[in-house]
């Protein structure tokens, strides 16, 4: 038997430390997860009024600033706000947003440019050499509606302005603890849905003070309130997922810790054995 | 018993008020304005100020301060507002503190160039004006 068992033990220990460390861990982002999730649950569900209603309006009306609308301008810049966590050990969660936001760049062909959100997009395609235009860094589940006005409004003013013609938001939908789908969805210019959901209706609309005035409160209103849901849910999520890889990871470790202790008992006896074998022959040798 | 209609009422942070109502004053951009049920459809956007609803089957008003947002009449009406506080919750010396602090602000930075930051100051006292006023019975003294 080639492995000593001062080596096996001391591989015992250290994968013992691991085990202790993915196992608070995982405890930890479990009762972050059930946190995250009570408010995601909360703001999800009255958020979607608000957009909803937005929604509404937009579909049911025939006479939106053309600004707005698809097919109106020809898309050469387009914003990807893209939505990952700043910490690691959270398993395929960064590189699956990743993955989606070079999928939606390639498909498009524009010039990217990018809002981040959580340092781990933003490094990644810095490193790329792709326009960073803003970023949020700190935990995502504190965020405040504030933060988000702030974060959105800059986008907002550059699409006015026309240094993008297109406004992508890439990040984690949570279908389930264990179900979690990166996605990229466009935000502006907006293309109205002509399904049979939403009921064209032939009522005139009263709008105060203005119809510009409405729109140009709820464009920007919108487009904060669907960058603050998705912040809530991605943070979801990261802990979802984190828990996931910390689960895993606990997992692997035991297994391992049994595979060792198996060697390290098959040395010890080698080693008694050894050891017999040595008395008995000198017994042997001073008869 | 006049008709009554379903109001929803949504802040960022929560579903303020659910419930049915006989009659609802909000301040519009252009001045108050009361809603009633059967109202024709509209979507009009909100100032800062007094919002008072009439539940139904009750005469009198509950009456909470808002803070700009948006409301949308049809059949059933959503209003959206950036902040909401009925009149029993407000904290007053709060609201008196947060006044004097913008009017201090103002007075302050009065050539202040960045006007993003006066504009903020300037809702923030009218917020705190509003909600003091909410808090003392509003306008119509209830």
């Amino acid at each position: 038997m080639a492995v000593s068992m001062q080596d096996v033990k001391r591989r015992i220990k250290s994968v013992t430390s691991m085990e202790h460390i993915t196992n608070a861990m995982k405890l930890v982002s479990a009762a972050k997860l059930r946190r995250a999730k009570a408010t995601f649950e909360q703001t999800n569900k009255q958020l979607h009024f608000i957009t909803d209603t937005i929604g509404e309006i937009f579909t049911s009306t025939t006479n939106i600033p053309e600004e707005y609308l698809e097919g109106n301008r020809e898309i050469k810049n387009t914003c990807y706000i893209i939505l990952t966590s700043s910490k690691g050990l959270c398993g395929g969660f960064n590189s699956n947003v990743i993955r989606k936001a070079e999928e939606a760049m390639r498909v498009r062909k524009s010039v990217p440019k990018i809002v981040a959100v959580g340092s781990k997009g933003r490094d990644y395609f810095a490193k790329e050499g792709i326009e960073i235009i803003g970023d949020y860094e700190d935990p995502p589940e504190t965020i405040s509606f504030l933060a988000t006005q702030q974060l959105s409004r800059p986008i907002i003013k550059m699409y006015e302005d026309g240094e993008i013609d297109e406004v992508v938001l890439v990040y984690t939908a949570y279908l389930s603890t264990i179900d979690q789908q990166a996605t990229a969805i466009r935000m502006l210019p907006f293309q109205p849905e002509k399904n049979a959901n939403v009921m064209m209706h032939d009522k005139d609309i009263e709008y105060g003070p203005s119809m510009e005035a409405v729109f140009n409160y709820l464009v920007p209103k919108y487009v904060e309130t669907m960058v603050y849901n998705a912040i809530v849910e991605s943070a979801t999520c990261e802990h979802a997922a984190r828990r996931m890889a910390m689960e895993n990871a606990t997992d692997n470790a035991r297994d391992m810790l049994q595979e060792l202790s198996l060697n390290y008992n098959r040395a010890r006896q080698a080693a008694i054995t050894n050891q017999l074998i040595e008395i008995v022959s000198g017994s042997e040798a001073q008869k | 018993m006049a008709k009554s209609f379903k109001l929803s009422v949504i802040t960022p942070s929560k579903i303020f008020y659910e419930g049915d109502v006989e009659l609802l004053v909000v301040p519009t951009l252009e001045g108050e304005e009361g809603f009633m049920a059967n109202h024709s459809w509209a979507t009009k956007l909100l100032n800062v100020g007094e919002m008072a609803v009439q539940e139904a089957g009750k005469s009198d008003f509950r009456i909470a301060s808002i803070a700009g947002g948006f409301i949308d009449v049809k059949d059933s009406v959503i209003l959206y507002a950036d902040h909401a506080e009925w009149a029993e919750e407000i904290d007053k010396q709060r609201a008196q503190k947060d006044k004097e602090f913008a009017e201090e602000w103002l007075s302050k930075n009065k050539g202040e160039k960045d006007e993003y930051s006066v504009r903020r100051a300037e809702v923030a006292l009218k917020k705190a004006i509003s909600r003091l006023n909410v808090a003392n019975g509003g306008r119509r003294g209830i």
